[in-house]
């Protein structure tokens, strides 16, 4: 089982306050309470850092650094796997009030994928415009579990991937570094590169987890 | 006094308890120079507002987190509190501040500690969400 | 097309003189007094000079109190229907005494526009420098406003 956390945000991030290595080092913090972490993906709000390279940082902790972004629709926010320079090209990731379906459209195009973030969350979520008679045919993955919903978020998100027979992701959507890998999701292969992710996406074989599924042990009380 | 030496990554910071009352958010408004009724203060303006209640001031939630920060580096200062409000802070309801050890650095002969801060409900609902840096003596003695 | 929003751009970065605030010792008491702060560096001043301050210290968050009384421009050209504060960031630099005097700077750091829980918002990012008597920068402050489109 391979554990990768679909969803955080570093200091390129407008209100994220967490570099790339703290979360690394967290994660070792992790490890050392008997947690499973193995790997994370940037989604950076409205941007893709195509020249950033975290290969040398990635090595040094032993944690897959991968990068996708959360970009603002009409319909809410999708996180978008497997950025490509052509994707970049074909849709402006500034636009807040971009056409979601033409997104997800393009980035099929481009060998990429846009999932629906927290789409349970008030106000903003893919639910509330699929209330209001939004139509998404091709929908068949969601985030259904993010480690930043408010309580009936989540639940709300579970309904829609019963509903309709969707999958299901999870992310932490951390902003902050202790708050990093609290929502996972479990492929059943090592994945590699946003390639690998985007296959792996496609294959369909995965499923959403809380950190604490992952640890073997107690947790250790570290309150002093 | 806390050294560097007695942190550690991971290590928790409270949780302390916190109750925001009416009258201590009255107090601090006519001390902050907000006078007359307003969303911090009267159940009516909030609602007017689209609160389910009078909340409390950004800055006076920040105040009793650098309290929980500093009372715990007992001698060390704060370098940084940095906070963002997520959700309406509200009166009398039992609160919780905590924070985590994040980071921890040598710098310029003292120890810089980098701790998220949390202002949570009860069920663990996050209300403010921040990071901070505090500076502590390398060696207590 | 990025959705913008029309604002001021001449404000950009451009320090603004933005008042002047003194600190008094009752009011630093009085700020104690409102969110129970009991340290003694901040509520008796015998106890603050043995520790080798010249009087009371002002508690780290103090600066925050100047904020709504600081002289500024209207940065949006478009009607909000509600302002939240979103973020602030304080940042002592330097002990804050009773007695100080204490001129604000500000600059308009950033605006921009996503949208969240309550629909499309713009965000307005402001910083204040804080300089004592004795032109040292003490403080840093950096609010963050959001308002709803």
């Amino acid at each position: 089982m391979f554990l990768l956390d679909m969803h955080c945000h570093s200091v390129a991030s407008d209100d994220a306050r967490a570099t790339v290595e703290q979360y690394l080092r967290w994660i070792q913090v992790l490890r050392g309470r008997g947690y499973q972490v193995d790997s994370i993906v940037l989604t950076e709000h409205r941007r893709f850092d195509g020249a950033a390279d975290y290969t040398p940082l990635a090595r040094r902790y032993g944690v897959v650094v991968l990068k996708g972004s959360e970009v603002d629709t009409r319909w809410g926010h999708f996180l978008v796997y497997g950025v490509t320079d052509a994707l970049l090209r074909a849709v402006d990731f500034t636009d807040v009030q971009m056409d979601a379906r033409r997104l997800m459209e393009e980035a099929r195009r481009h060998g990429a994928m846009a999932i629906p973030a927290h789409p349970g969350r008030f106000g903003i979520g893919l639910v509330e415009f699929l209330a209001r008679g939004a139509e998404v045919p091709d929908l068949e993955i969601i985030e259904v579990l993010n480690g930043g919903s408010r309580r009936g978020e989540n639940e709300r998100a579970e309904a829609l991937l019963r509903e309709r027979h969707l999958k299901g992701i999870a992310g932490s959507d951390a902003h902050f570094v202790s708050t990093i890998a609290t929502c996972l999701t479990a492929f059943p292969h090592p994945i590699h590169s946003e390639g690998e992710l985007v296959e792996a996406l496609r294959a369909g074989e995965f499923r959403p987890l809380r950190l604490e599924e992952t640890a073997p042990t107690p947790l250790r009380n570290t309150t002093k | 006094m806390r050294s560097f030496a007695d942190v550690h990554l991971g290590d928790t910071i409270g949780p302390v308890e916190h109750t925001f009352t009416t009258e201590g958010v009255r107090a601090f408004c006519t001390l902050w120079g907000q006078t007359g009724e307003s969303r911090f203060t009267s159940e009516e303006v909030a609602r007017r507002e689209g609160l389910p209640g009078p909340i409390v001031p950004g800055i006076m939630s920040m105040a009793v987190l650098s309290r929980l920060l500093t009372d715990w580096a007992d001698g060390g200062s704060l370098r940084l509190l940095d906070v963002i409000f997520r959700q309406p802070v509200p009166h009398h309801q039992p609160l919780r501040l905590v924070g985590t050890v994040t980071d921890l650095r040598p710098e310029g002969g003292q120890g810089v500690v980098e701790v998220d801060v949390f202002l949570e409900r009860a069920d663990g609902e996050r209300l403010v969400t921040g990071k901070a840096l505090l500076a502590v003596p390398l060696d207590a003695g | 097309m990025a959705t913008q929003v029309e604002f001021n751009r001449s404000l950009l970065g451009q320090p603004l003189p933005a008042g002047t605030f003194t600190v008094s010792k009752e009011g630093i008491l009085a700020f104690c007094r409102a969110v129970g702060e009991t340290n003694p560096l901040y509520t008796d001043e015998e106890w603050a000079r043995r520790q080798g301050h010249p009087t009371l210290l002002a508690p780290p968050t103090y600066p925050n109190l100047f904020i709504r009384h600081l002289g500024r421009p209207e940065v949006l050209s478009v009607p909000v229907r509600q302002r939240m504060h979103a973020g602030q960031a304080v940042e002592p630099l330097r002990p804050i005494y009773a007695g100080d005097t204490l001129s604000a700077t500000t600059r308009l750091k950033d605006v921009y526009t996503k949208t969240g829980r309550t629909g499309t918002m713009a965000f307005i990012v402001w910083e204040t420098t804080f300089t004592n008597q004795r032109g040292e920068e003490v403080a840093r402050v950096r609010e963050s406003f959001m308002a709803r489109l």
